[in-house]
């Protein structure tokens, strides 16, 4: 909200406050001023010029020499195009050196031969109205040399005042509220401001006071005053220059009158042409709108309206949206001179759901929308007609004011213990000083019991009332605001000393993050948690139950990830343009609707999500350099490292849609009930769909692990091993076997053949060619032979070898020479 | 030969040979054990008994001289082979090593550890809430009423036309959460992910992060709520900060503050704090009543503070980014500088 400093000091004596001193004390105490600025700056520099003498320039008939006096010692001369320029004006003068808006410097120039030393300004030229046709004649009265603004005493300050700071305070919508925070403050007092109506002057035939019908609840109070005499046409100079300040484009008095009430005291209103009530029907009526309603607002659009929605019609027929905006029929003629105000309270909440819905927000709506006080349709319908009675002396008001409404007056008493004051502020303020700090903000305070106790019954007044202050704790919000957080010292806390428990998912965390980054040289990447359509659709997961926002920002992106490795999937193809080997991890949430509690919460998972791409490794590289096999030491690598034993890999599992059908693993472990983590390469038919086809052409290894699932296996230490007494002898074996043998049927015959001698087994090749013949592999291992009971010799290993070669034989394999 | 020229060969060779081995080479031919020195003496039985003894004395000093001849031009030869390992020939001082592959963590995971570690050396525990909320949790024990106006400053994402379950648009819920679970005095942190329905541009994106603060206890005030932001502030910026706090609304706080840190970044006004010297960093107050009974708390007898830090907005602070959008898009361009 605008508010203008001069505007203000209708309200509350600003002398020797600062503009600058003013926005750090309201933001200190009250809201946050957001920006100030000097109204029409222009005016600052511009000084007030008398027309001594105006020539016909010889060699342009449309132009006019003239010669100016602006206090100097001689007058100056100023060639000037306006058709409206008179000797004997006052007028607005920029001198040579003057900066005017759209910074344009006014310089010394010669105009067909005619020197001009400056310019005679109209009011477009100086940015505080359009018109443009002659030049801003000034009133006699202004002082010759003087800056404009001073001259005129419109000099002023505008102070921006952020909206949502705002949102609990209807009291502070108009310059009254804000004068009244002012007036606490500064300790000074708030100027009294009479706002009864004026005399009824009955006309004849004398006039009923106008007929209001309520027929909904969400019109609590409905005041309208029947006004004649008023014929629409400009407002008085100081009410334009007012509204200039704070923004609003003056437009005829009746309205001009209508925004200066709504911005002094924030009570919004609206003015009805009489005449053109009577024609759709006698009476007003406030009721809900009915279902395929509609209604032309003054901005020309045509609204749909729902009987949430509120009415004012005049009989059975819509004039205007309540509390948002007037109807297009509800126009003040021109030439009318019978009118009809109405000020009324309408809910908050109803007010608040129509105009988001139709996305009409208004000055009118945003102050409705927070809960104003319904004493205030009588001040402001009061207010308005003094001030019109005031400015048009043929103003009359030919009937009592209608009043109806059930509306309560909310002000309210509330209990307040000084103590609770001091405990909560950490200050020990005197109870006469709470006591005082509320009476400034035009609270009433009555000491309970004796005055040592500190005990009060605070009455709320009713534009406090509604729903900013309820409770104890907002009387203390209160008092510290305007004693200044500022002056309270800071504190310690003091606790009894007691860690916090044991987080583990935390630690795992870290945990999974610091072996990924570190040594796995992985970079963790962080995506967002809606999901593309079009991905979802690649993945062939789009029918999958998705929790999905109804108000996405983007179109297709309104499902939220049920995976988190899907998401790291777009990242690859641009990621592979910059970089070769690109290695991604993301660690989190992911949702599942179908697995709702019975609050309806969806289940919540957390996931670690494993994205590795690059070039393919060349014909010669060997068995483990590829991306699956690297991720899957890694993946044992995270889970040996956090505790977990004996992880087992299985290729029997749910597999995800962006798996590889035949190249997919599984790791389990003891404990949780399903495998903690999946690791495939990517889908080749999704790889031209994910880019990374073609020049990008690209191997992708991809993993997801459950930290859920992680948390439930059993960790542990796996106990100390005695150091071997015997040294023990490395066996180096190549075995060719057919292909259709699997690695772990070998190993389980090279630990038969080693008859608990075996301890430890370590495949460090695997050959297929020429050499091994078709249809069979060559798997090389170190076999570690070690026994507890002695140092075990050649004849050992020959035997181990024996007896591996003879069950190899059983099973078509054989020991090749190495 | 004679001994004499024997001795003067010896010293030529010797003297010339640049190489261990080719000194044992030559070892061995001079006094090894079929050497020159060897056949000399073999010599010896063989002649006139009184020619003997100088024979042989004659034999044996040639052995030495021989023996140190070799013992010195050793030394000579590894000393030689030390200074030319010394002297480092070739050795480009500026030749580049290859590059050090490494990981990243994300800013936003590095300036969370920081705060957490900071908050849990303070007895602070550190909690975890869902991104997809319950309405009841995000708002209505927060204080936000079904129409009340705040809800507009928080442009919710609905996941049901009913508006029973939102992505939450501030990490407050684990307020309500922890008080549930908890009894009296404790104190949480919650730091993470949360979302707004707004247009994305370069400072704004519909997903960031926050990290919420919660102290419940006896007589907790305003006063300790300034201590412990100044503690918080001391942990990010590494010394201590000006602080001002100024009335702010927030429904689930009474009263609410903004808190607002002298610009870190510059004496007298920079575009960090545009031009103003402060910097809004925490909105914080003291938990309203209505929300400790939410908690299932007895405001009568306990109350507490709260607050909230954007990290996102730290993150980005601190590394001076220019454009948030960075933080979630993946480009490990991006990723690679943390």
């Amino acid at each position: 909200m605008r508010v203008s400093m001069r505007w203000l000091e209708r309200h509350v004596d600003l002398a020797d406050v600062t503009p600058e001193q003013l926005c750090d004390d309201l933001t200190l105490s009250t809201a946050e001023v957001e920006g100030l600025e000097r109204f029409a700056p222009s005016l600052d520099d511009v000084v007030v010029g008398h027309v001594v003498s105006r020539e016909k320039h010889p060699d342009a008939g449309r132009l006019s020499v003239c010669r100016v006096e602006v206090g100097e010692d001689a007058p100056l001369p100023i060639v000037c195009g306006a058709p409206n320029v008179a000797a004997g004006q006052k007028v607005a003068v920029a001198r040579v050196g003057t900066l005017l808006p759209g910074d344009f410097k006014i310089k010394k120039s010669k105009i067909r031969g005619i020197e001009s030393h400056g310019m005679i300004c109209s009011v477009r030229e100086l940015d505080i109205g359009e018109e443009h046709d002659g030049i801003w004649v000034l009133p006699e009265s202004a002082e010759v040399g003087q800056a404009v603004s001073r001259a005129l005493g419109i000099g002023d300050w505008v102070i921006e005042i952020d909206n949502k700071s705002l949102t609990h305070r209807p009291d502070l919508w108009g310059h009254r509220g804000i004068a009244r925070e002012v007036a606490a403050i500064y300790e000074r007092p708030l100027h009294p401001l009479e706002t009864t109506l004026p005399e009824i002057t009955p006309g004849t035939p004398p006039m009923d006071p106008w007929p209001v019908a309520i027929e909904t609840t969400g019109c609590s109070r409905y005041v309208a005053l029947p006004i004649d005499g008023v014929r629409p046409g400009p407002s008085p100079d100081w009410l334009r220059w007012l509204l200039l300040a704070v923004g609003q484009r003056p437009i005829d008095l009746l309205v001009d009158l209508s925004n200066f009430v709504m911005l002094d005291l924030g009570q919004p209103n609206h003015v009805f042409d009489r005449n053109g009530l009577e024609r759709r029907g006698r009476g007003i009526v406030v009721r809900n709108a009915r279902a395929g309603e509609s209604i032309e607002t003054l901005d020309g659009e045509m609204r749909k309206l729902q009987p949430s929605d509120l009415l004012i019609c005049a009989g059975d027929e819509p004039v205007a949206l309540a509390g948002i905006m007037g109807g297009e029929g509800s126009k003040v003629a021109e030439t009318t001179g019978s009118l009809l105000l109405e000020v009324a309270t309408f809910d908050a909440a109803t007010i608040r759901r129509t105009s988001t819905r139709l996305g009409l927000r208004t000055d009118s709506s945003a102050r409705f929308e927070k809960s104003l006080d319904p004493n205030l349709p009588m001040a402001a319908a009061g207010h308005f007609a003094r001030l019109l009675a005031a400015i048009e002396p043929a103003a009359r008001f030919p009937a009592p004011a209608t009043d109806v409404g059930d509306w309560q007056d909310p002000s309210t008493t509330i209990e307040l213990r000084g103590d609770r004051v001091r405990t909560a502020l950490g200050k020990a303020l005197p109870n006469e000083e709470i006591r005082h700090i509320l009476e400034r903000l035009a609270f009433e305070v009555e000491a309970e019991g004796s005055p040592d106790e500190g005990r009060f019954r605070v009455h709320v007044p009713s534009f406090r009332a509604t729903k900013d202050i309820t409770l104890e704790q907002d009387l203390v919000e209160e008092i510290g605001r305007i004693h200044r957080y500022g002056q309270i010292e800071e504190k310690p806390l003091h606790f009894d000393i007691a860690p916090p428990p044991r987080d583990e998912r935390r630690q795992l965390v870290r945990h999974l993050q610091d072996r990924l980054a570190g040594g796995a040289r992985f970079h963790e990447n962080l995506s967002y948690t809606f999901i593309d359509d079009a991905l979802l659709e690649k993945l062939g997961d789009l029918d999958l139950p998705h929790i999905s926002v109804i108000n996405p920002v983007v179109q297709n992106e309104s499902r939220i990830r049920r995976s988190v490795t899907p998401s790291l999937l777009p990242a690859l193809e641009t990621n592979r343009r910059n970089r070769t080997d690109v290695r991604l991890f993301e660690i989190g949430k992911a949702y599942e609707p179908e697995h709702a509690n019975d609050r309806g919460e969806p289940r919540e998972r957390h996931l670690l999500g494993l994205a590795w791409a690059g070039p393919r490794p060349s014909k010669k590289a060997a068995y483990h350099e590829n991306r699956l096999m690297r991720l899957q030491s890694i993946l044992e690598d995270l889970v040996r490292s956090w505790g977990c034993h004996e992880p087992r890999w299985t290729a029997e599992g749910p597999r995800p849609s962006w798996a590889h059908p035949g190249k997919c693993l599984f790791l389990e472990l003891e404990g949780p009930a399903g495998p903690v983590a999946v690791v495939a390469d990517l889908e080749p038919g999704l790889a031209p769909a994910l880019g990374l086809s073609g020049d990008l052409d690209s191997e992708v290894a991809l993993a997801e692990v459950c930290l859920d699932r992680l948390l439930e296996a059993e960790r542990g230490g796996t106990g100390y091993k005695p150091l071997p007494r015997f040294p023990g002898i490395k066996v180096d074996v190549a075995i060719a076997v057919p292909e259709s043998m699997p690695a772990a049927e070998l190993i389980g015959l090279i630990e038969e053949a080693g008859r608990r001698q075996v301890a430890d087994i370590e495949l460090f090749d695997l050959y297929r060619g020429r050499s091994v013949g078709p249809g069979r592999k060559s798997l090389a291992f170190h076999v570690l032979l070690q026994s507890e009971k002695k140092t075990l010799t050649d004849k050992d290993e020959r035997k181990f070898l024996q007896r591996l070669g003879k069950l190899l034989g059983d099973a078509g394999g054989e020991i090749r020479g190495i | 030969m004679n001994p004499a020229d024997t001795l003067e060969e010896a010293r030529r060779r010797i003297g010339t040979c640049d190489d261990l081995d080719a000194l044992k080479e030559i070892e061995r031919e001079l006094v090894g054990r079929k050497g020159i020195v060897a056949s000399l003496l073999a010599e010896i039985p063989k002649l006139d008994p009184s020619e003997r003894k100088a024979r042989g004395q004659e034999a044996n000093a040639l052995k030495q001289a021989i023996l140190g001849l070799l013992k010195e031009r050793r030394e000579e030869i590894e000393a030689g082979r030390l200074d030319a390992a010394r002297r480092a020939e070739g050795f480009d001082p500026t030749l580049p090593p290859p590059r050090a592959r490494r990981g990243s963590l994300h800013p936003i995971t590095q300036v969370t550890r920081e705060l957490e570690d900071l908050f849990v050396s303070m007895g602070y525990e550190v909690l975890d809430g869902p991104e997809v909320e319950l309405d009841h949790y995000n708002f209505e024990a927060l204080n936000i009423t079904k129409d009340h106006p705040a809800r507009d400053a928080q442009d919710t994402f609905y996941c049901d036309e009913e508006g029973r379950l939102v992505l939450r648009t501030h990490t407050s819920p684990v307020q309500i959460r922890a008080m549930e679970k908890r009894e009296p005095p404790f104190r949480v942190i919650a730091p993470g992910r949360v979302f707004r329905q707004e247009t994305t541009d370069a400072s704004h994106d519909h997903t960031f992060y926050q990290m919420e603060g919660l102290v419940v206890g006896k007589d907790i005030s305003v006063a300790h709520l300034i201590g412990a932001m100044k503690t918080l502030l001391r942990g990010i910026f590494g010394r201590d900060l000006e602080v001002r706090l100024r009335p702010g609304h927030f429904p689930f706080v009474e009263p609410g503050f903004e808190l607002d840190a002298r610009c870190p970044f510059c004496p007298s006004g920079c575009s960090v704090c545009k031009q103003t010297t402060w910097i809004e960093l925490l909105p914080c107050g003291l938990v309203h009543p209505n929300v400790l009974r939410m908690g299932g708390i007895d405001p009568e007898v306990w109350s507490g503070f709260a607050f909230g830090l954007g990290l996102s907005r730290l993150v980005m602070l601190r590394h001076g980014i220019d454009d948030v959008r960075h933080l979630l898009d993946g480009d490990l361009r991006f990723l690679e500088q943390f």
